[in-house]
């Protein structure tokens, strides 16, 4: 059915002709939002459009175009990729080898011995994703799931404090000062992350379960923090197969839950030894399956005196190691004499 | 008078057979919180607050990790007296419950700090101090769910605040061998203590402190494959290296860890003191230091201490 016949007002057939939306097959597999963003319109002129469009897995072949619902262009798929958009960690060298900060969209695992500042670095971002584009953020709110009791009030208004200085020292620079931004004081940083205490197993998988129907009733989440994912689960479980099927249920949802809302999920993971070719090893909890759970995973390791992140997995980023700092302030580059970035 | 075996004194009471645990109707939205900051309780000495950010914070669990003789159990009794305190003098109001591992419990000292360190003219602290021992890692396991029971039904001026459990080393010390099943299942153990310690401390906002020895440590910890714990690359007590005992599977249980050393050293030569053989006479005292290995709120510090009749009080030098 052509778009011309379409009972909507001649400006948004325009519109869709114009954008290149000749034939309503063509419309059978877009969201509301990509539509309104693509014509300019807004999100309900667009579902008024899409009403009319094929929502059957049938093939339409009338107009010459095969198209299956749901389907995707290559092209459709790098434009989205452009739209993913990243966190900074206050720390340039870790954004570097993070190809400019954590990414949206994907699940991220960080790892490493207590201490070394996985809680930290947890807490810097739940802080950062608030910041406007321009410093680094995305505007947005925080999920923060302690499961531990690592979240400490103080620590995080010492850390949104120097955001803060950060961000003011940042606006006397460039004139590109956002009316809801300027004076967002510590407590504004607090009140913005959604703070859950988990102390079971059941309360983590049960929160993680409502965590989809909680994010789309607050859009503006745009990061969630577990803080960490393994301490319920190193318990005896009696069933082992049932805690294999626990965490994998839990990685599925997540990763559905970073892709449907494009969010960044962080995971805190501890680190226990393995025995492997004579030696002990230390190597990320909850076994090999889970390895499989994350897109992308980053340790964290001392060498030396100094603390180091490492990429030790990712789809599109060459392994590489950077040394940062635990300050007052937060994470921040390390401002050792001999600092380096290896690359492996 | 002291509450000994305070499993007894909870029988007396008519307390609710359900245990806690089992509590009402959980929602994924009950477990939403605003975040508070936590309540501290002092030490009772200000140079070792400043440089705990207040003291042994509450909703959390705080290991102190040293050699015998060092101080932890003297530590321990001085934080059962100073959570008597009101919180206007940095205390918690609290009773608290010593659940111990090493005998006998250390009854005289305790009684030496408490004249020390008076509460209040008719104020015996020890009516708020709880003790009850344990003999293995499963017993404490059994004992938990009445303590919990015994926690939540205490009804007083004075609720229960503060657990410690000294040390949490001696429980795990025979009954496991050094086999990888044996190693996993101790393993297993600590995460479900400290798992049921967090809920604890969560659900009724109570400090845990809880004491651990320290072992010799041969293998080098340097590297990525290193087993460097916290902001010292090296632990050393007594001229010996050392680690804290309990392996990497405990460090990841607890939320803060601090570290008690001491060295015997060289304090001051008597000028031109020579004894028989011509040697210098030397004074020789004990250098003891607190650090802080890892705590999720507080950056890297140390500070000296010395052990006085009165108890530990820190120094600044």
């Amino acid at each position: 059915m052509e778009v011309e016949r379409l009972p909507i007002s001649a400006a948004l057939k325009g519109k869709l002709v114009s954008a290149g939306y000749t034939s309503l097959s063509l419309l059978s597999s877009l969201s509301p939002s990509h539509l309104a963003r693509d014509l300019n319109i807004s999100e309900n002129e667009a579902l008024d459009i899409l009403k009319y469009a094929p929502h059957d897995g049938r093939i339409d072949t009338s107009s010459g175009h095969h198209v299956i619902n749901g389907a995707q262009t290559a092209w459709d798929m790098l434009h989205e990729e452009e739209l993913l958009t990243r966190i900074t960690t206050s720390s340039v060298d870790i954004d570097n080898i993070l190809g400019g900060g954590i990414s949206c969209g994907e699940v991220t695992e960080i790892g490493g011995v207590p201490g070394i500042g996985k809680t930290q670095l947890g807490i810097q971002l739940a802080v950062n994703v608030q910041l406007p584009i321009h410093c680094g953020g995305l505007g947005g709110k925080a999920i923060y799931i302690d499961t531990e009791g690592s979240f400490m009030v103080e620590r995080v208004l010492q850390i949104a404090e120097a955001c803060r200085d950060g961000m003011s020292a940042n606006n006397t620079i460039s004139q590109n000062v956002h009316a809801g931004q300027v004076g967002m004081q510590p407590k504004d940083f607090l009140e913005n992350i959604l703070y859950f205490r988990v102390c079971s197993y059941t309360e983590q998988i049960a929160l993680i379960n409502y965590l989809e129907k909680f994010i789309s009733e607050h859009r503006d989440v745009k990061i969630v923090v577990i803080d960490s994912i393994t301490f319920h689960f190193r318990q005896d479980f009696e069933d082992m197969a049932l805690r294999t099927r626990l965490l994998s249920g839990m990685a599925l949802k997540l990763m559905k839950l970073a892709k449907k809302f494009c969010l960044a999920v962080i995971l805190l993971n501890q680190v226990t030894t393995k025995y492997a070719g004579g030696s002990f090893q230390l190597t990320l909890a909850l076994g090999d399956s889970w390895s499989h759970a994350c897109t992308n995973r980053i340790i964290l390791y001392w060498n030396g005196n100094e603390r180091y992140a490492y990429i030790d997995k990712s789809p599109s980023l060459r392994s590489a190691s950077a040394p940062y700092a635990v300050t007052t302030r937060g994470i921040r580059n390390s401002v050792s004499n001999c600092k380096r970035i290896k690359l492996m | 008078m002291l509450r000994e075996d305070f499993i007894f004194h909870v029988r007396d009471m008519n307390i609710r057979r359900k245990s806690f645990l089992a509590a009402k109707q959980m929602t994924p939205e009950n477990l939403l919180r605003r975040p508070r900051p936590a309540p501290k309780c002092t030490t009772g000495c200000p140079v070792l607050d400043r440089c705990l950010g207040g003291g042994v914070p509450c909703r959390s669990v705080t290991e102190v990790a040293a050699e015998s003789g060092c101080g932890k159990t003297q530590l321990c009794l001085q934080l059962l007296l100073s959570a008597q305190l009101p919180p206007s003098r940095g205390g918690l109001s609290a009773s608290s419950l010593y659940l111990h591992s090493e005998f006998p419990f250390p009854l005289r000292r305790l009684r030496q700090l408490s004249r020390a360190r008076p509460l209040g003219p008719r104020h015996d602290p020890l009516e708020y101090i709880f003790v009850h021992p344990l003999q293995s890692a499963d017993h404490l396991l059994d004992v938990m769910p009445r303590m919990e029971s015994f926690v939540e039904n205490f009804k007083s001026q004075f609720p229960v605040r503060l657990i410690v459990i000294d040390s949490i080393a001696a429980l795990f010390r025979s009954e496991f061998d050094n086999n990888p099943l044996d190693l996993k299942r101790r393993s297993s153990m600590f995460f479900k203590i400290s798992g049921r310690l967090k809920l604890l401390a969560e659900k009724f906002d109570l400090a845990v402190v809880v004491t651990n020895q320290v072992v010799d440590v041969v293998a080098p910890n340097e590297g990525i494959n290193g087993l460097r714990i916290g902001n010292l690359g090296c632990l050393e007590s007594s001229g010996r290296r050392v680690c804290a005992a309990l392996g990497l599977a405990w460090a990841n249980c607890v939320n803060s860890r601090l570290f008690l050393s001491r060295d015997e050293e060289i304090v001051s030569t008597v000028n031109d003191m020579r004894d028989e053989c011509g040697c210098e006479r030397m004074h020789c005292g004990t250098r003891r230091r607190l650090h802080l290995l890892f705590a999720p709120h507080i950056p890297d510090t140390s500070c000296e201490y010395v052990i006085t009749r009165e108890g530990i009080s820190g120094v600044c030098r």
